[in-house]
């Protein structure tokens, strides 16, 4: 790759999506209507756990503007099949999940309507359409539901217990994966012969995305032409039409998906959801499109959540502070039917973290209980088990007596280590570790902070600062593919990614752009409809960039292949004699650049392959996974006296291996740490522990970072390119949120562990919370004397 | 069912429907004027905000009823003829939208800080007017860097927006 | 939200009889205490009863020492108005700390009295200030006017018109928000009068706004921060919730009310 091309590369370029978003012109799934649409409305489950005895849907049907109330019955009557969601990771570089003693693990089918129970608060057991919304909803309140509630079980721990309540019957427990990994023998010598060990046990509580476009879908059959159209925003429009198709059970070339604006994804959308399946069967029982839209608090409610995992770590020390050895035990709740096992996947292969740690051990388990099923969410398992080696080297670092920097530099990868296999066989790309945690902690003023503590002590706060580093993983699925279309005025690549504001329309263009020779202005990325999107891996995990620009490397290779034979074709020469260079063919006296070239593509004396038009299409398939890194460094300041917590100052250094459009990533950044932050300090769904009842069910208790909580940011791109794809590309999009939760965690242990020593304050760090820890030390203080 | 007239962007419209039509409903779903969202339930997001008579108020809790003859802005009046108001061009330069469900509302709201408050805005103050917008994708800081920037510059003559989309 | 009919009554005897004539009425000012609770189905009334065209309902006036807000004046048109600006600063700055910027636009002050909200930031300035609260049948004090959680000494169909602030000698406010719903978890107005200090709690009290009465005693004998020391209200009577225990909120009342004390004339809002 010759950077001397870049002219759009590295570019901070605004945005071509801009334009439409800002004035109003976006298409985002509730602006689409057609003519006749019914409505639909879910009735849901208020228990978390409960036998369905029966369902009386006639009141129901009698109010006006119903057409249809729909159950489990109905949906199993007619063959539709469960979702089938692919939960466990399957790329070659992922951690090979298996239930107990290696056994297939069992994943609890997912039903558009459940017939039989349902198992978690929230879940849909039928369905009502009407005419217009409002009387879709007065239908729902109508539908009698009787049914017989079970023992239930939502705590993680709790769910994995012998004798809990079990939420499938087809598992003697709750346990569907029970792995281990890593060297076993060698940890527990390593133990054996610490100088120190420290441990700590932790339960990283569970999040929702807010993504702010609540989820939506308008699905309609066409009983003329046998096809289904649906409009849902999504993660990858190519993998909803091919799982939609098979709940459906027809052939995938019957369905469209249309996905063209989506209001923020974070992971809760890279999963089908059954109102999607439902909408497109219902229109083709009642012969009109059929709309669904949830109100916030049915997304709160019933979006697939993230995180949720108990971790007990500990760490073999030597006498010069030396790592030998990680031993993790790491529990992930699925919720109650397994949509994915990303989180416990991608961080089981990161439990190391950025540090040289010879030998580990890891126990991986995912259980069932009776919540809202999980999915990936920002960063998906690797903010976890960054939390926990982080905030056990602050540990680590507390009680040997050595500075928490010194300790980390004296373990961290070091440069020369590249590419790092790691204890559980993660091989780390690249990376220059100790460079940016110097960097990180310049650029946080880290030789100031005596200073800022005593300045924040006048004002009557206590300051503290935290420092982590992180290295995450992007794997994502391994094949995209690319056309790449030369108009008469624009080139046109169509993709396969799915952006909610990752700006590839732009990006991609970039990257087009200068591999072709053009200006950035003429190309344009089409994404979202199925029609023209043939195939393609979606957006999760920091894929997009990476395996885009891979495939378009690969299909403008192919495409300048084509226009030299063609070229050739005009020019009557040999292909061998036609050259190619930044934009131009060249021949015996003659040049064309790609529009003029593409004029001739209409010539009938063509051979064969070389008609129909300039362009190419081109699939790639790429299993090797980057390890985008960095370090960040924040201040918080509490008031003791109420627990109230301010972030002052938040800066961080992220290796993103090669960047393409710096305005961009910073954006991803801001928006990855605000994700984080909101985790550490506000964020959390809670249910409560007697009823088994969701409490964190809308904007009013859910707290969301705003505006006036969270600092401005600071924020350096270290480009350590990547060995792995021809760009160097690593990802941006993560790594913001992956340090957030230890950072922010390590500052209020900071602030407070001189006055009040280590405490245990549990994420969401609130202001109540961080008051009464510190009471509990002061309740427990021999009086002053 | 009532017939309810307002002037949007500049526009004399009318249109029969119920009594309890929220005004978002009422741009989004009578007039096909999209750009305006609805992303929660409990008035917080600000995704549905427009100017009304020259505030900015969340069209989600505001009857068409309880405004019938008033004055409406939503994010499609804003930039005349395709030419940018100098908010959407800072959103624009500064990266101040990344999926931009929340931008039409966040546009809207920011202008009305902006002509309420001339002259250059302190970033604490801009963060604490916007408390009722909420962003999820930018972490927020793009947002206040754009608005500061677009208070500073000196006004132009505010061209009054007459467009009509939809 | 569940259909209703919209009522635009000329006059507040009209909003009354239209009121008496229908089932199940609701009245409606800014609406955002009422609509949000009809969409989340909270609410159902058949008839809505809007308040806000009938004259005189909106504006600030002084009369001597009272300062009247019409019912229907919103929470931006209070923080600006000039005369409450001049007399009661932290009256203004209360009404401009309510909810956000659009949320103010819309707002009004006999919405938020009539509905007597737990975490509402006016019931600490009524009762704080001791005002009088006016309606097409009668005059009430604020003493007795809070009854309860969400309750108040109206009776169904009873119109709020005004509320009438005697100007205090000072007043000042403390707020301690909670970081999602951006409600008080606690709150405390306090106000120096000519019949003595009167302290009134927000956001804490599991029945809602209360006057903190052994404050009121400590700052009549010594108006400083150092009189309050050791003063608590009882926990017993206060909320327990996601946001706090009620030991909690006892200690933010504490502290809440010396940062009201230490900075009268202004509204103190608490990281």
């Amino acid at each position: 790759m010759d950077d001397r091309l870049f002219k759009a590369i590295g570019q901070p370029l605004e945005r071509k999506e801009d334009e439409r978003l800002l004035t109003g012109q976006g298409r985002f799934t509730d602006d689409f209507s057609l003519p006749g649409q019914l409505w639909a409305v879910m009735v849901r489950s208020p228990h978390p756990h409960a036998r369905i005895v029966a369902i009386d849907a006639s009141e129901a049907l009698a109010l006006p503007g119903v057409r249809a109330v729909y159950t489990g019955a109905d949906c199993a009557r007619d063959g539709l099949k469960p979702i089938n969601h692919s939960p466990v990771p399957s790329t070659q570089f992922d951690l090979k999940l298996t239930g107990r003693g290696g056994t297939p693990v069992f994943v609890g089918p997912h039903r558009l309507l459940p017939a039989d129970r349902v198992r978690h608060v929230g879940e849909a057991l039928a369905m009502v359409v009407a005419e217009t919304r409002e009387q879709a909803a007065a239908g729902a309140d109508a539908v009698m539901v009787d049914y017989e509630a079970l023992p239930w079980v939502a705590d993680t721990a709790a769910a994995a217990e012998p004798g809990a309540p079990r939420v499938w019957d087809d598992l003697p427990d709750n346990v569907l994966v029970d792995a281990t990994f890593g060297d076993i023998a060698a940890t527990d010598a390593a133990f054996a012969a610490a100088a120190h060990v420290v441990t700590m046990k932790t339960h990283i509580a569970r999040v929702t995305g807010v993504p702010l476009e609540p989820r939506a879908a308008l699905g309609h059959y066409d009983a003329a032409t046998g096809r289904y159209t649906l409009y849902a925003g999504s993660g990858g429009a190519v993998r909803q039409k091919r799982e939609v198709a098979d709940v459906l059970g027809v052939d995938a070339k019957t369905i469209r998906v249309l996905s063209y604006d989506v209001g923020g994804n974070f992971g809760t959308r890279n999963r089908l959801y059954v109102e999607f399946g439902l909408v497109l069967w219902a229109s083709r029982q009642l012969g009109l499109p059929v709309k669904f839209r949830a109100e916030r608090s049915e997304s709160f409610l019933t979006d697939y959540q993230g995180r949720d995992l108990v971790t007990e770590v500990s760490l073999a020390i030597d006498q010069d502070g030396k790592f030998l050895a990680l031993r993790a035990d790491n529990l992930s709740n699925v919720g109650a039917c397994c949509v994915s096992l990303s989180p416990l996947s991608k961080g089981s292969g990161l439990i190391t973290g950025s540090y040289d740690i010879p030998v580990a051990t890891l126990r991986a388990r995912a259980v069932f209980s009776n919540t809202m099923c999980t999915q990936a969410y920002r960063s998906s398992g690797r903010p976890e088990v960054t939390f926990a080696i982080e905030r056990l080297v602050d540990k680590a670092a507390r009680e040997i007596g050595i500075d928490r920097i010194e300790l980390r530099r004296r373990n961290l990868v070091r440069a020369d280590q590249f590419p790092y296999l790691n204890a559980v066989g993660s091989s780390y790309d690249s990376g220059e570790y100790e460079i940016n945690m110097d960097r990180a902690l310049q650029l946080g003023d880290w030789p100031g902070i005596a200073q800022r503590r005593a300045e924040a002590l006048a004002r009557g706060k206590l300051l503290g600062v935290g420092f982590a580093n992180y290295v995450e993983s992007s794997i994502g699925t391994p094949k995209e593919r690319a056309d790449v279309i030369v108009h008469a005025r624009t080139i046109e690549v169509v993709i396969g990614t799915q952006p909610s504001g990752q700006g590839h329309e732009t990006s991609f263009a970039q990257v087009t752009a200068d591999l072709m020779g053009l200006p950035f202005d003429c190309v344009f990325i089409t994404i979202g409809d199925t029609d023209i999107v043939s195939a393609g891996g979606g957006t999760h995990s920091g894929r997009s960039l990476r395996h885009a620009s891979t495939v378009i490397a690969l299909g403008v290779q192919d495409l300048i292949e084509k226009g030299r034979r063609l070229a050739a074709h005009v020019w009557r020469v040999a292909a061998a004699e036609v050259g190619y260079e930044a934009g131009r063919f060249s021949g015996p006296g003659a040049t064309l650049g790609w529009f003029e070239l593409a004029a001739h593509a209409g010539d009938p004396t063509l051979p064969e392959d070389l008609r129909g038009g300039l362009k190419v299409r081109r699939d790639n398939e790429m299993h090797t996974p980057v390890f985008p890194n960095g370090a960040c460094i924040c201040d918080v300041e509490i008031d003791p006296e109420t627990g109230g917590i301010e972030i002052t100052r938040y800066a961080t250094v992220d290796d993103v291996g090669r960047c393409i459009n710096p305005l961009i990533v910073h954006g991803q950044t801001h928006g990855g740490i605000a994700q984080g932050v909101g985790q550490a300090l506000w964020e959390q769904c809670f249910v409560d522990p007697h009823s088994g009842q969701p409490l964190m069910g809308s904007l009013m208790d859910y707290g969301m970072p705003r505006f006036d909580n969270l600092p401005a940011f600071t924020n350096e791109i270290a480009e350590v390119l990547s060995p792995t794809n021809p760009f160097g590309v690593k990802a941006g999009g993560e790594g913001g949120t992956t340090g957030a939760l230890a950072v922010v965690m390590s500052a209020i242990e900071d602030a407070l562990v001189n006055e009040y020593g280590p405490l245990d304050i549990s994420m969401p760090a609130t202001p109540a919370k961080i008051w009464t820890a510190i009471q509990q030390v002061k309740a427990a203080a021999p009086a002053a004397a | 069912m009532t017939t309810l007239a307002l002037t949007v962007n500049g526009l004399s419209v009318e249109r029969d429907v119920p009594d309890n039509t929220l005004l978002v409903t009422y741009l989004r779903e009578s007039l096909g004027l999209t750009g305006t969202h609805v992303g929660c339930d409990t008035t917080q997001c600000g995704a549905c905000t427009v100017r009304l008579n020259g505030q900015a108020v969340k069209s989600c809790t505001v009857l068409v009823a309880q405004v019938q003859g008033a004055a409406v802005t939503t994010i499609e009046g804003l930039a005349p003829g395709g030419r940018l108001h100098p908010v959407q061009q800072a959103f624009k330069e500064q990266h101040a939208l990344q999926c931009g469900f929340c931008t039409p509302g966040m546009v809207m709201a920011a202008v009305d800080l902006i002509e309420h408050h001339p002259g250059p805005l302190a970033p604490e103050f801009v963060r604490s007017e916007l408390e009722g917008n909420l962003c999820r994708c930018t972490g927020y800081h793009n947002i206040v860097k754009a608005i500061v920037m677009v208070s500073a510059a000196p006004r132009q003559a505010a061209a009054p927006t007459v467009a009509l989309a939809g | 939200m569940y259909p209703s009919t919209y009522h635009r009554p000329a006059s507040a005897a009209e909003a009354a009889a239209l009121f008496a004539a229908h089932d199940d009425a609701a009245f409606l000012s800014g609406g955002h205490t009422l609509l949000p609770t009809m969409k989340l189905g909270l609410a159902r009334p058949a008839a809505l009863i809007d308040l806000c065209a009938i004259s005189g309902l909106s504006g600030v006036s002084l009369q001597g020492q009272t300062l009247s807000i019409g019912a229907t004046t919103c929470h931006a048109d209070v923080a600006a108005a000039p005369e409450v600006l001049r007399l009661i600063p932290a009256l203004a700055g209360l009404a401009g700390s309510i909810g956000d910027r659009q949320v103010r636009h819309r707002g009004t002050i006999g919405g938020s009295v009539a509905n007597n909200d737990p975490s509402a930031d006016y019931p600490a300035a009524v009762l704080g200030l001791g005002a009088k609260v006016v309606t097409d049948r009668r005059t009430m004090a604020a003493d007795g006017y809070f009854v309860g959680l969400y309750t108040t000494a109206l009776a169904p169909g009873e119109i709020v018109l005004r509320v009438e602030f005697p100007v205090p000698q000072a007043a000042g406010y403390a707020k301690f928000r909670s970081p999602s719903s951006r409600y008080a978890v606690a709150a405390v107005f306090v106000a120096r009068t000519a019949q003595g200090v009167r302290v009134a709690v927000t956001g804490a009290g599991s029945q809602g706004v209360f006057r903190a009465t052994a404050f009121e005693a400590a700052l009549d004998r010594d108006f400083s921060a150092a009189a309050l020391a050791g003063v608590t209200v009882p926990e017993a009577d206060l909320v327990d919730d996601l946001n706090g225990s009620a030991a909690y909120r006892a200690n933010l009342v504490a502290v809440l009310a010396r940062h009201a004390v230490q900075n009268m004339g202004r509204v103190v809002l608490l990281k």
